[in-house]
């Protein structure tokens, strides 16, 4: 590339970054050790090198559009192997948070889902949309929230109404993917248009028909963690991952067959113990849990990994997900009910921030990396 | 003294195995001479041994056993005049019996053969009597007017660190300065380099702190607004002329003739009284260096610690950066400045420099040397500047563009630690262009680490301008010394006043004028404190070893000084000249005036010396002279094939090392040279070659160490002065119708013992191939 390009650096986001669990950033002296001990680095313009001298020098917008940042999986190899402390597996997974912010819309709630003084504001509004829409809809004589309901047996939802829940939760839902959707846009014309400068890309265009073909090759190697297994260091991470994704995919299918069975088959719960839903939906939130915590073994074990709010948030909110939702259900079969109605609402709360947040925080990596390790198949990235 | 000779010969090490003891023995006693042996002649008994023999009143002893460079402190008996006769390392152990054959009985019977290692070992004997009869006990020269003060030249934080140094030793000094105030260049600074653990921060400079102790400091004498005008004499009485900076003297110090004005309309060299009058015309005013100042001080050893100056970046050479296009590209020692008065600005307009480009090298034409005079400190005074930039303003920047970046030692935590500020950014590349940019600059840079060619946009560049060390502008000691006030220019230096600064750090040219600090390299603050030390120990070792009457350096404690026999001097000069520390002064005719505590006792003089008038009294022509005489020479009259003979003149600091590390390692070489070991190539007289050569030894080499531009002589140019008579022995051999071949010159590092046994071994067959001496058997 014989083009001058003006390098203007972006102190900010160099800090910020640092924020975000990069802070040895500016120790790499460039040596290429990650890019050669990286497993899963294309041959052509390895990373995490380029993308380390263009974070120590501030390069905002050569990182966050940068397809390469999100092949990354983080197993630590390099960080490992790096001869100055750099850890440029923290630097890429800091540098991936900071782009997911810059993705999201609106772009201040990004910054706060990655503020933890912000955490309990962002918890407080689940809790009082449920309030108003609750008590706006009892002003009209809908009484799906029920502050102290009377019976024998209880389940959750004589406190709060499935279909509040659902009312709530399913716009949430949309709201999510469309904040996905608009980001994504952006994402996907930005690693593009880096990629063609950069020279990683042979495609010129991105094509509909070929960048879905590249997606339908793409997922079982997300599904089968091909990925992770080819790394050297963090090889066992791969089990806690797969058991907390398959969880949340279990989870989303009992989701969906509950919210049918609700809405079309009007048939309400709470269902039978030996339903295969409900067996689904229990390993669900037992993978979810054992998941977490192999995570959190994992991260404490793991010396010169830097575990930053980012991550405790994600493990946090998988393990509180799981927790509550298990618990909830222990206590209403347990007959506790009032118990079980607070430990509902924290579920709630949890399930609510799941899905508002996820564009926002670390667990949007689901939809980014995936996007641009289709990309990469896409672009004959090798 | 009356001498009594004794020979011991050791039977130990291998010694009495290999050489036939009874003929070893019979050389010394055919000549009437007391002759011992003993089993081991270094253990307690074989000293006492001695000791008892010394008692019974023998003064001069010859000791066949191992090498000097070997239990030398063994063997040192005071009063006594002892030669180390070389029989372990020189014959035995490099000369192994199942490579060269003992004669077995018939052989013996038969008269035509002959063990070449046991003539070597006879030899070798005859050699060392041959030296202890002309050689005398040294006597210790003493000055008349012994001072132990130093004198500190130059007030800076090398000047006052070697001063305190020094005084606390319990030393009087006196510190010059040509400035009215103490501190020199650190006054400059708003910050300096860290000096002490942990090597990651900047700390506010140290040089007020050291200005204090000097003042409070009763031994420490200090002289401001002073300059050296004049710096008579010899080490331990240096009579020393001061002055203000740029007032005229007459005893401002007299500069030797250009050379041409050193002769006549035809180009031909005027004569010594004529040379001496146009001296005097050209230095008009100023009394000749012979005359001392009578209100000058004197001083026993001065340290040199005159600092540095910025150097100055200008012409079209550096157009490219900018330079002469803007008041906002600036060098280092400007920005200092600048940032010295508070936050840097910029010249031009006052406004904040933000923005700050430091170029390190100037990238002219594939070239990527830094600026001269450049080096570590420039790297790391520009991550220090850096600094300024990112504490003055919370939004700074800083870029380094660097084709090196040198941060030796713990200043890697340094380097570690402003490469940690998210401001500071760092880069290998070449600076193309610097252009204006509005009010600023945009800095174009290639081949930089982020793989691109990239531009910058900067309020201010900033340039690594070296540190010139002021001794390339300004001879500064002003020695009055006949080979002129400053330091002997070898073209090796760029103006830093060293002399092999490997091997004797501190030591000048000059004996007893010790150099720290910047004069000698660039250095940070904390390297010219060290330094200070280092050179204020080396001004004590001079003033106490000139006490005691021995050299300083490097032939530590040596008490023999050159002796002149001045009724056959005839005023060539060439000592004069020739002596690289010079040592020697002339008077109006041209007859050298030595100044012995000067000398470091090399000898160069005497190889110079075509008179051959100038000896010590354990090393001199007519003893080394005698040593090659008393070498058998066997002919034909002797064996129907003689062996031929080849005399090798080994230096002792560098070749003779490397051979005895030869035997140590039982490799050998050809046992028909016979070795003598000089105290530099420099000091061997032709007349020696001469006298081998016309009593029949087939052939000569020398064998010094390496000169050049990485040279290891210790005398700075020995090896280069006998290849230069080397060449003019050719003549003088072709005249007596010998080959030139058959004189040679070698070069080996300490380190190539393994070379050395090829090195003798090519020589001796190519002096074969010759045939032998035509002169043999005269």
């Amino acid at each position: 590339m014989s083009e001058t390009y003006l390098v203007e650096p972006d102190v900010g986001f160099i800090k910020e970054v640092g924020k975000l669990g990069g802070q040895d950033l500016k120790k790499c002296f460039q040596c290429a050790t990650c890019s050669v001990a990286c497993p899963i680095s294309p041959d052509n313009k390895p990373f995490p090198r380029k993308e380390m001298i263009a974070a120590s020098w501030g390069l905002k917008d050569r990182l966050i559009g940068n397809a390469d940042i999100w092949l990354c999986h983080n197993c630590g190899d390099c960080s490992t192997l790096c001869p100055r402390g750099a850890k440029p597996a923290d630097v890429l997974s800091a540098i991936r948070a900071y782009a997911v912010t810059e993705y999201a819309t609106p772009r201040a709630l990004g910054k706060m889902v990655n503020d933890p003084s912000k955490l309990p504001i962002l918890l407080a509004i689940p809790v009082a949309i449920f309030l108003v829409v609750g008590l706006i809809l009892k002003m009209f004589g809908v009484n799906w929230l029920n502050f102290a309901p009377t019976g024998d047996e209880l389940w959750q939802a004589d406190y709060i109404s499935n279909y509040l829940v659902d009312i709530i939760m399913v716009p949430t839902f949309f709201a999510a993917i469309g904040v996905f959707a608009l980001g994504l846009k952006r994402f996907l014309a930005d690693i593009h248009a880096n990629a063609l400068l950069e020279g990683k890309t042979t495609q010129k265009k991105i094509e509909p028909v070929g960048f879905v073909q590249a997606l339908i090759k793409t997922v079982p190697t997300i599904m089968k963690h091909g990925r992770f297994t080819e790394c050297g260091e963090n090889k066992e991470r791969a089990t806690a991952h797969m058991m907390v994704l398959f969880g949340f995919i279990g989870l989303f299918i009992v989701t969906g067959a509950f919210f049918a069975a609700e809405w079309v088959f009007h048939i309400e719960g709470p269902y039978s113990q030996i339903n295969p839903f409900k067996w689904l939906g229990n390993l669900g939130g037992i993978a979810l849990i054992i998941g977490g915590i192999l995570m959190i073994a994992k991260r404490m074990g793991q010396k010169d990994q830097v575990t930053s709010y980012k991550d405790w948030y994600l493990i946090g909110l998988v393990l509180l997900l799981g927790g509550t939702g298990l618990l909830t259900e222990m206590l209403r079969l347990g007959g506790m009910y009032g118990l079980m109605a607070l430990v509902y609402v924290l579920h709630l709360i949890f399930v609510w921030a799941l899905f508002a947040y996820t564009p926002f925080s670390k667990l949007a990596h689901l939809v980014y990396r995936t996007v641009a390790m289709t990309y990469a198949e896409y672009a004959g990235r090798k | 003294m009356d001498k009594k000779y004794g020979v011991y010969i050791c039977e130990g090490c291998g010694i009495s195995e290999s050489l036939d003891m009874a003929a070893l023995k019979a050389v010394p006693e055919d000549e009437g001479l007391t002759t011992k042996t003993h089993p081991i002649l270094c253990s307690a008994d074989g000293v006492a041994f001695l000791k008892k023999e010394i008692e019974g009143g023998v003064n001069t002893l010859v000791l066949c056993a191992c090498s000097r460079r070997v239990n030398y402190d063994t063997f040192r008996f005071d009063g006594c005049i002892v030669d180390r006769v070389n029989l372990r390392e020189g014959v035995v152990w490099s000369h192994p019996r199942d490579t060269f054959a003992q004669l077995t009985e018939e052989q013996k019977a038969d008269g035509d053969y002959f063990d070449r290692v046991q003539m070597m070992g006879e030899d070798y004997i005859r050699m060392g009597m041959a030296r202890v009869e002309k050689v005398k006990l040294p006597e210790p020269y003493k000055v008349d007017n012994l001072s132990r003060k130093i004198l500190v030249i130059g007030g800076g934080i090398t000047g006052l660190s070697a001063a305190l140094d020094a005084a606390k030793a319990g030393y009087a000094v006196t510190v010059v300065e040509k400035e009215d105030r103490l501190g020199g260049a650190a006054l400059n600074w708003r910050s300096q380099l860290p000096t002490a653990d942990p090597y990651d921060r900047l700390i506010p400079p140290v040089i007020e702190a050291k200005i204090q102790a000097v003042k409070a400091e009763p031994n420490i004498t200090v002289k401001t607004g002073t300059v050296v005008a004049r710096l008579a004499g010899q080490p331990g009485e240096f009579t020393v002329s001061f002055k203000k900076p740029g007032e005229k003297i007459e005893f401002d110090v007299p500069y030797p003739l250009p050379p041409e004005m050193r002769v006549d309309e035809s180009g031909k060299e005027l004569d010594a009284e004529n040379l001496h009058k146009k001296f005097l015309e050209y230095n008009e005013g100023r009394k000749d260096i012979l005359t001392l100042d009578p209100n000058g001080e004197l001083f026993g050893a001065v340290v040199l610690a005159a600092g540095w100056r910025p150097d100055t970046i200008e012409g079209d050479k550096y157009a490219h950066l900018g330079v002469g296009q803007s008041p906002d590209v600036v060098t280092n020692a400007q920005f200092e400045a600048i940032a010295k008065k508070g936050k840097v600005v910029r010249p031009s307009d006052g406004k904040p420099a933000k923005s700050v480009v430091f170029v390190q090298s100037p990238d002219k034409d594939e070239d990527d040397s830094d600026f001269d005079y450049a080096g570590a400190v420039t790297s790391l005074v520009s991550l220090k500047q850096a600094k300024y930039v990112r504490d003055d303003y919370e939004d700074g920047k800083a870029f380094i563009f660097y084709q090196h970046m040198r941060t030796p030692g713990l200043n890697e935590s340094f380097y570690k630690s402003m490469q940690q500020d998210p401001g500071i950014f760092l880069t290998k590349g070449n600076v193309l262009k610097v252009s204006k940019n509005g009010g600023g600059f945009i800095v174009e840079a290639s081949d930089t680490l982020l793989g691109k060619q990239l531009k910058v946009k900067a309020d201010m560049v900033v340039l690594a301008a070296g540190m010139v060390p002021v001794t390339k502008d300004d001879a500064i000691v002003n020695m009055a010394y006949r080979q002129g006030p400053a330091f002997r220019d070898i073209g090796l230096f760029n103006g830093y006043c060293d002399s092999n600064f490997i091997c004797f750090p501190y030591e000048t040219q000059r004996t007893g004028i010790y150099s720290a600090g910047a004069v000698r390299r660039s250095m940070t603050t904390e390297e010219s404190m060290e330094d200070a030390t280092g050179a204020a120990l080396k001004a004590i070792q001079c003033i106490e070893s000139t006490n005691r009457g021995v050299a300083v350096h490097p032939r530590s404690g040596d008490m023999t000084f050159p002796d002149f026999f001045f009724q056959r001097c005839t005023q060539c000069k060439r000592c004069t000249e020739e002596c690289p520390f010079g040592a020697l002064d002339d008077d109006a005719k041209g007859t050298p005036k030595p100044n012995p505590t000067r000398c470091r006792r090399c000898g160069t003089c005497m190889g110079a010396c075509p008179e051959r008038i100038i000896g010590f009294a354990d090393y001199n022509v007519d003893s080394i002279g005698s040593m090659v005489k008393s070498i058998k020479v066997p002919s034909e009259d002797d064996y129907s094939e003689p062996p031929i003979r080849i005399l090798g003149l080994v230096c002792e600091n560098d070749a003779l090392p490397a051979l005895d590390i030869a035997a140590l390692n039982r490799l050998s070489y050809s046992a028909d040279v016979r070795l003598i070991p000089v105290r530099c190539l420099g000091s061997v007289n032709v007349i020696w070659i001469k006298d081998a050569l016309s009593q029949g030894m087939d052939g000569v080499f020398l064998l010094g160490c390496k000169h050049g531009d990485d040279y290891q002589c210790h005398f700075v140019k020995g090896s280069e002065l006998a290849g230069i008579r080397m060449k003019k022995i050719g003549d003088a051999l072709a005249s007596l119708a010998l080959e030139v071949e058959r004189v040679a010159q070698f070069e080996i590092a300490i380190d190539e013992y393994d070379k050395v046994p090829k090195i003798i071994n090519d020589f001796v067959e190519s002096v074969e191939a010759l045939g032998p001496n035509p002169f043999k058997g005269f």
